[in-house]
């Protein structure tokens, strides 16, 4: 997973209680958050909510944190959980992919235009391979780290990768001819 | 899927910003649930209440001493007087659940061997179970589950300080 220099000092403080501290942990890492949300549930209103949530579950489980791990692989975790929680009690309606938005199924690879509806193409596969790539593919988690996060195996987590990226490359008109 | 296509896939995986700021700012609602209730309320104020309980058993050691004219032990005191605790980071818990343990290894050392040995055995049980739910807590900390689990072995511990105090308890008819 990627790595960045985390606020240590600041953490502490917001373990400690501190709520002004807290907030600057949120300043920091919620783009991040929101970013990963937003591209595992593909709707924007479920993205803040969870985003949120993440925040508010990682207030109350701070005391807990173990430095074992990076705080922003912890507070992932927790994100990708309150995604898939929020999912079991909610189906999506993929907002980013709604036909009404006009998502092209394919690109034309002849036209030199690049491909710019990466985002909405992501949003636009299915549930367990657009979570695989999301993770691995745009945010560098393992297969072991995504497949834990998940809670799939992870030859399965692999298959969905193999099967999100080919899905992507045909809708993005990557396909050789 | 080619090399080519994998490659310049994965160049348009790498292009899309890890970041992305939400539409509106999302921290006075944060804000809003976080002070809604007390931080990590539930297992903090259980276990709060678990040691309030260990402290009123300790609390009648209080009233003995005062009766008997006799030195009150700090530790006693100590305990006595956190009556109420926020958090795990609060001094004033941290403090008197340190007295509730020392006070009970006081009295467990007044206890037989094979007491003894029973009850550390069970000790040892109950904070291994405590230990490995938080670490499932860390893995999983919005489970409510684990919080419950976590919070019902924080309190076996403090009720087995207490029945040890309890039963060690001197009587004022000894003096």
């Amino acid at each position: 997973m990627e790595s960045s220099d985390e606020p240590t000092d600041t953490i502490a403080a917001a373990a400690a209680g501190d709520m002004a501290a807290f907030e600057r942990l949120y300043r920091q890492f919620s783009p991040r958050i929101y970013g990963l949300c937003l591209r595992l549930t593909g709707q924007r209103e479920a993205a803040e909510d969870c985003t949120q949530e993440s925040f508010v579950a990682a207030w109350r489980a701070l005391a807990r944190f173990e430095r074992r791990s990076r705080f922003s692989t912890w507070l992932h975790q927790i994100a990708v959980n309150c995604v898939l929680s929020r999912r079991k009690g909610l189906r999506f309606a993929y907002e980013v992919a709604e036909p009404a938005t006009g998502l092209p199924e394919r690109a034309d690879p002849g036209s030199g235009a690049p491909p710019l509806d990466v985002e909405r193409a992501v949003a636009a596969l299915p549930e367990g391979a657009r979570h695989v790539l999301v993770l691995v593919g745009i945010y560098g988690y393992s297969h072991a780290e995504a497949a834990g996060a998940l809670g799939i195996a992870e030859g399965t987590c692999k298959a969905q990768l193999h099967r999100a990226r080919q899905l992507l490359s045909a809708t993005l008109g990557l396909e050789t001819s | 899927m080619n090399d080519r296509q994998s490659d310049s896939l994965d160049r348009l995986l790498a292009n899309l910003p890890r970041d992305m700021a939400p539409p509106g700012n999302l921290w006075p609602g944060v804000a809003a649930r976080l002070s809604g209730k007390s931080r990590r309320a539930a297992p903090p104020m259980a276990l709060a209440a678990a040691i309030a309980i260990a402290a009123a058993g300790l609390a009648s050691l209080f009233t003995w001493a005062v009766l008997e004219n006799r030195s009150v032990p700090r530790v006693i005191q100590t305990v006595a007087a956190a009556s109420s605790f926020d958090e795990p980071h609060d001094p004033k818990y941290l403090l008197a659940r340190n007295s509730v343990e020392r006070t009970f290894r006081e009295r467990l050392a007044l206890l037989e061997p094979a007491t003894r040995a029973k009850i550390e055995a069970s000790l040892a049980v109950i904070r291994r179970a405590h230990e490995e739910i938080r670490k499932a807590l860390a893995a999983d900390p919005q489970s409510a589950v684990l919080e419950q689990l976590w919070e019902s072995t924080g309190r076996d511990e403090l009720d087995l300080y207490d029945s040890v105090v309890q039963a060690t308890q001197p009587s004022t008819t000894r003096i």
